[in-house]
C-alpha cells in the first residue's frame, strides 16, 4: 500500500492526539496544584528531572549498564534458542524430549525465577545475564521450532520432485521459509529482554535503569522515576523499530 | 513384474497398467483410482480430464511418485514408478517458485554443474519460455503467466523424459490462459517432450492434445480416450476443432452425469 505524505502525517497525527491530550490535562492539573507532587509531578517537572540526570551523567551510565546486559543476555538467550530450536525443529525426537522442560520453564513466570537465579548466581552481572537469557530463550526457541516444523508441504513436495539433497533442502528451502517466523521470535525476544533487565535490576541490583527506578522511589523522587520510565519505553521502542526496519528489508520477498 | 517384456516397444514411454489406488482412513477405505489403463507414446501430448474430485490429480501424483502404495504397474521407460525422480518434471497448479530466490536461482536449484554452465543453461531455458533477461528478478516481480512459464523452465532445464502438468493454467485469468495455451503448444513442439496434463478445460485439452483421456469418477476409471489428429499449431476457429470439442464435451457431460447420480 503506497501512502502519500499527507496520509502519513494524518496517521501520525491520529497516533499522538490522545497521548497529547493526556499530557496536556496532566500538565494543567499539575500547574493548578491539584496533583500531589510526590505522587504525580507535572510533565515539566519530569522533563526537568530528565535534564538533571542527563547532565549529572547518571542516566548515561545506567543506560549503558542496562544496554550491555540486554546485549549480553540476549546474545546467549538467542544463541541457545536458535541452536535448540533448530535441532528440535528438525528432529522430532529431540523436540519431544525438550518440550516438557521448555513448558515448565515457560509456565513459571520470569519474575518467579529471579530469586532462585539470584540465589544461584549472586547479585552480580551473571545473574542479570541469566535472567535476560531466560526471558529471551523462550520466544526464540518456540518460534524457531514452529517456523521449521510448519514448512509448507508444497515446498517439501517440490524438493522431492527436484531430488534436492538434504543440505540444499535445508539451506535453500527450510531455513529461508522459517526465517520470517524466527525473526518474529527475535523481535518478541528483544522486547522481553528490556522487561527482563528492568525486573532483574529492580529485584536485585545496584546499577542500571531498574535500580535507578528503585532508587528514585526510595528517595520519593517521583519526577526522576517517571523520567527513567520514559527512557526505558523509548529504548525498547527504538530497538523494536530498528528490528522492524531490518525485517522489512530482509523479507522483501514476502510482498505479494 | 515382467517390466522388460511389456515395454519391448520403445515408442511407449509410459505404461499405466491396471493401476488402482485406495486411501484408507480409520473409518473406511476409499477407492480413488480403479483399474486405469492407458499407454503414452514418446513425444505425445496427453490430456486427462474428468469431473472435479474424480482422482485425476491422484493419478498424476502417482506417476510423479508423490503418492505410492498403488496396485498394478506404472512403468516409465519400463521401470516401475516408486518415488519421484528427475526423469519426470512436475508443473503444479501454483508455480511453486521459491519467493526468496531469484528466477535464476530457482531454475538452478539443486543443479550441480559448474557456474558458467548453469548460467548458460538458465539463459537457454528462459529463452525457451520467453523470459529472456529475467534471471535476476524475484518471483514477486513476475505476473502469474510469467511465473508459470518460469516453473516450466525449471522443469525443462532438468531435461525430463516426461512433463507432468497438474492443471497448470487453472489459476490464471482467461486471457492469460489463452496465451499460455499457445505458449505451451510452442514449448511442446520445440522440445519434443512428452507431456501429460490434467485439466478441466475441454477446449484447452482439444487445443493441445494428441489424445484426451476422459475419466469417470468414484471410482476413477477411464471412460473414453479420444484421438485428436489435427495439425499443430491448431486453429480454434476451424470446423474440425469444433467437432472434436463437441464430441469430448458430450462424453464429459455423461461422466459428470454419472457422478451426480
Amino acid at each position: 500500500m503506497e501512502l502519500t505524505i499527507k496520509d502519513r502525517l494524518k496517521r501520525a497525527g491520529n497516533a499522538v492526539i490522545f497521548p497529547f491530550i493526556i499530557l496536556l490535562l496532566w500538565q494543567i492539573l499539575g500547574s493548578m496544584g491539584i496533583l500531589y507532587e510526590t505522587i504525580l509531578p507535572a510533565p515539566t517537572k519530569v522533563a526537568k528531572a530528565f535534564v538533571e540526570i542527563v547532565k549529572d551523567g547518571s542516566l548515561a551510565i545506567d543506560v549503558w549498564v542496562s544496554l550491555k546486559r540486554v546485549l549480553i543476555g540476549s546474545f546467549f538467550g538467542i544463541l541457545a534458542g536458535l541452536t535448540l530450536g533448530f535441532i528440535s525443529g528438525l528432529v522430532p525426537f529431540v523436540e519431544r524430549l525438550l518440550q516438557p522442560i521448555v513448558d515448565i520453564i515457560r509456565q513459571i513466570s520470569l519474575y518467579a525465577w529471579i530469586p532462585l537465579i539470584v540465589l544461584w548466581f549472586g547479585i552480580g552481572e551473571l545473574s542479570k545475564d541469566v535472567i535476560i537469557a531466560r526471558g529471551v530463550f523462550i520466544p526464540v526457541y518456540i518460534n524457531c521450532v514452529s517456523g521449521i516444523k510448519n514448512i509448507q508441504k508444497e515446498y517439501v513436495e517440490l524438493s522431492k520432485v527436484l531430488e534436492l539433497n538434504k543440505a540444499t533442502f535445508l539451506r535453500r528451502i527450510v531455513f529461508p521459509s522459517a526465517s520470517p517466523v524466527i525473526f518474529t521470535g527475535l523481535r518478541l525476544a528483544v522486547g522481553d529482554a528490556w522487561t527482563a533487565v528492568v525486573a532483574a535490576e529492580v529485584l536485585g541490583g545496584l546499577t542500571g535503569l531498574g535500580y535507578a527506578l528503585l532508587n528514585a522511589k526510595e528517595f520519593l523522587k517521583s519526577d526522576r522515576l517517571i523520567a527513567v520510565m520514559f527512557v526505558i519505553a523509548i529504548l525498547a521502542a527504538v530497538s523494536d523499530l530498528a528490528l522492524k526496519q531490518i525485517e522489512k528489508h530482509a523479507f522483501k520477498w514476502k510482498e505479494n | 513384474m515382467q517390466a522388460t517384456e511389456t515395454t519391448a516397444d520403445n515408442s511407449v514411454i509410459l505404461d499405466i497398467d491396471h493401476v488402482s489406488k485406495e486411501f484408507k482412513t480409520r473409518l473406511k477405505t476409499v477407492k480413488a483410482i480403479d483399474d486405469v489403463n492407458f499407454k503414452v507414446q514418446r513425444g505425445e501430448f496427453i490430456s486427462v480430464i474428468g469431473p472435479s474430485g474424480c482422482g485425476k490429480t491422484t493419478l498424476l501424483r502417482l506417476i510423479a511418485g508423490l503418492e505410492t502404495n498403488y496396485t498394478g504397474n506404472i512403468l516409465l521407460n519400463g521401470k516401475r514408478v516408486e518415488k519421484p525422480g528427475l526423469d519426470r518434471g512436475v508443473i503444479f497448479q501454483d508455480h511453486r517458485l521459491l519467493p526468496w530466490l531469484t528466477i535464476e536461482e530457482n531454475l538452478a536449484l539443486g543443479l550441480t554443474d559448474d557456474k558458467t554452465q548453469i548460467n548458460a543453461l538458465v539463459k537457454q531455458y528462459l529463452h525457451k519460455v520467453d523470459l529472456d533477461g529475467f534471471e535476476n528478478s524475484y518471483p514477486r516481480q513476475l505476473s502469474g503467466g510469467m511465473s508459470q512459464r518460469a516453473s516450466i523452465a525449471r522443469a525443462l532445464i532438468r531435461q525430463p523424459d516426461i512433463l507432468l502438468l497438474d492443471e497448470p493454467l487453472g489459476a490464471l485469468d482467461a486471457l492469460t490462459r489463452y496465451n499460455m495455451q499457445e505458449e505451451l503448444e510452442k514449448i511442446w513442439m520445440n522440445n519434443e517432450t512428452t507431456m501429460i496434463m490434467i485439466t478441466h478445460d475441454i477446449e484447452e485439452a482439444v487445443y493441445l492434445s494428441d489424445r484426451i483421456v476422459v475419466l469417470d469418477s468414484r471410482p476413477c476409471k477411464v471412460r473414453e480416450i479420444f484421438t485428436i489428429p489435427l495439425e499443430h499449431p491448431r486453429n480454434r476457429e476451424s470446423k474440425e476443432f469444433e467437432e472434436y470439442r463437441t464430441c469430448v464435451v458430450s462424453s464429459f457431460r455423461s461422466a459428470v452425469a454419472n457422478y451426480s447420480i
